[in-house]
């Protein structure tokens, strides 16, 4: 047991060290750790399996083929359009309104899927009046961020954290939406007082925006209409799910099954775009941590907590919310919250007392901590990534300056309202 | 990749919707073929999509459109016959001639193209341009007369 110890928390460092220091796919790495967990019979093949938590797994994949039907009807493209005419061509009004649905998106999408959709067509806004896009992208950025707190399936470390303690949509929307509004107009304000001054447009930026038609950007009305049912039905899936008994995996899975059954699009097309390094990526490290608590690590480092904190709710829901939201500023929060959930999961049973606002703690902490760096999270690497590919770039050093004071501004909100709420 | 690919796809088609295309985006899988025969290279791309269309281009020595085909085996044998076509005309002290000429083809064709869309031509130069081509087409009819025939894999496609 003790030399499974020493291999099972070998591995598991190694493989986090060589995860975070990106210099070879995340995804890979993970699985290649969680091989050796087996090779090393730290545990066996069917134990590993059973620790891959279908829920979450499920979850993803739902919303992914969910996303993959909805984005062919071209509705991104039209609320964006839609948005810049409403705003009449100013800059600023398009980025209040882009925000907006950035947010609300990104509570009912995983943040990653709201930054693909929302990032093109935001780009071919500013394209159109020819004005700098890097601060509607960070914007948009930090707003998925803070919108995907808001909800069970907005951020894959609500997912893993409602799917592991059992809490439902509802519990999410009840406790995190009414603080994550708060950020979200927060951050607006303080982001205006930035950028109001730098974000102008004359009358011909605005003419060539407002001359776009929108609804020349919708390929599919009937798909849309399928859409617009399947959503309504999944998200009110979500609201009751807890009360009808169904894991949210299963509303996500029906959800998508109806939309594919109903759009008789070719499955294949749709399964294809299912970001499957993800899905491997999320299995593999379920079967890490799962090693971890199998050798008694988690444990011990349950125990370790509970003596450095002496058991004290609100000392450890303090640490918890500022150390997440630090770690998920430079780390990548969903190994981070992968390994805290067993850990928070121990400490519960050996305090023996309700640690509910250790989860609201550790979501927002891990959520809110990824506008800090912009390798804080991953929307943010790829937005990163899509505006370099536009021939834009967006340095580290330029987002910093505007995201950690801003999430530092957004997790002080967050412990006041943990404060105020909980303690 | 895919996830950039796509994001490129979008801002591209809602571009070009905004132009009043109708853009149907398919995926499909690209294959780029390189031949060295003896140094002499010839290269091809074909693309292969869901619908079981294939469309062959040649691109080099000089760039060709060879058309759609409707099964892989044409694609093949269509590359196979112009191959053979290669290996036999590269022993050609002709050869190189042939390609200079090819290429100086697509490039004449390519400013004629510009000419014509940037610039309001004559009536009468452009009747003079075309009597040029038909000059050189009839040129081209009578050496075949006058050459003998290396391949006959296949019957030529343009030159009946």
């Amino acid at each position: 047991m003790s030399s499974h110890l020493t291999i099972a928390v070998g591995i598991f460092s190694i493989t986090y060290m060589v995860i975070m220091s990106e210099k070879l796919h995340r995804t890979v790495v993970a699985l290649f750790g969680a091989v050796l967990m087996l090779l090393f019979s730290v545990e066996g093949q069917e134990q590993a399996v059973h620790h891959i938590d279908a829920n979450t797994i499920g979850l993803l994949i739902g919303m992914m083929i969910i996303v993959s039907i909805l984005k062919r009807t071209g509705i991104f493209e039209y609320l964006a359009i839609r948005s810049a005419k409403i705003a009449e061509g100013d800059p600023w009004k398009i980025l209040v309104m882009l925000s907006g649905i950035t947010a609300i998106s990104s509570a009912l999408l995983d943040n990653v899927t709201t930054i693909l959709l929302i990032v093109p067509v935001t780009l071919v806004i500013t394209d159109t009046m020819k004005i700098n896009p890097i601060p509607f992208i960070i914007t948009e950025t930090m707003m998925s961020n803070i919108g995907g707190t808001a909800t069970l399936i907005g951020d894959p470390p609500n997912i893993m954290i409602g799917s592991a303690v059992g809490l439902s949509f509802l519990d999410f929307v009840i406790n995190l939406a009414p603080v994550v509004v708060v950020v979200f107009f927060v951050n607006l304000f303080i982001l205006k007082v930035i950028y109001k001054t730098k974000m102008l447009a004359n009358a011909d930026q605005k003419h060539a925006v407002m001359s776009l038609d929108e609804k020349l950007a919708i390929n599919d009305v009937p798909l849309l209409k399928k859409g617009g049912l399947v959503m309504a039905i999944t998200i009110a899936g979500f609201m009751l799910h807890a009360q009808l008994g169904y894991e949210s995996a299963t509303i996500a899975l029906f959800g998508a099954s109806l939309f594919l059954l109903i759009s008789k699009i070719d499955p294949e097309e749709i399964l294809l775009e299912i970001e499957w390094t993800t899905i491997f990526f999320f299995a593999a490290l379920f079967i890490l941590v799962g090693a971890l608590e199998d050798v008694g690590v988690i444990e011990f480092l349950a125990e370790k907590m509970v003596e450095l904190t002496q058991g004290d709710i609100a000392t450890s829901s303090v640490v918890i919310l500022f150390g997440s939201s630090v770690a998920s500023a430079f780390l990548d929060n969903i190994p981070f919250v992968a390994t805290m959930i067993p850990l928070l999961q121990n400490f519960g049973l050996q305090t023996g007392g309700n640690i509910d606002v250790l989860w609201w703690s550790l979501a927002l902490g891990a959520c809110l901590g990824g506008n800090g760096t912009l390798v804080g999270a991953s929307a943010n690497v790829i937005a990163s990534g899509i505006v370099e590919k536009h021939g834009k770039r967006l340095s580290f050093m330029e987002y910093f300056k505007v995201g950690f004071p801003l999430m530092l501004v957004s997790v002080c909100i967050a412990y006041g309202y943990i404060v105020i709420r909980y303690l | 990749m895919r996830k950039y690919l796509n994001a490129e796809i979008m801002q591209q088609s809602m571009k070009l919707k905004q132009m009043g295309a109708d853009v149907t985006v398919i995926n499909s899988k690209l294959c780029y073929i390189t031949f060295d025969l003896s140094g002499f290279k010839v290269s091809y791309v074909y693309n292969v999509n869901k619908k079981n269309k294939y469309f062959l281009e040649r691109i080099k020595p000089y760039p060709l459109p060879l058309r759609e085909f409707d099964n892989e085996d044409d694609v093949i044998e269509i590359i196979n016959i112009d191959l053979d076509q290669f290996r036999n005309a590269i022993k050609s002290h002709n050869i190189d001639s042939f390609i200079t000429i090819a290429r100086k083809l697509d490039s004449v064709f390519h400013k004629f193209e510009d000419l014509f869309l940037y610039y309001n031509l004559p009536e009468e130069e452009t009747k003079r341009l075309y009597d040029e081509i038909l000059e050189m087409e009839k040129d081209i009819e009578r050496i075949k007369e006058t050459s003998d025939r290396i391949c006959y894999d296949k019957d030529p496609e343009y030159l009946k």
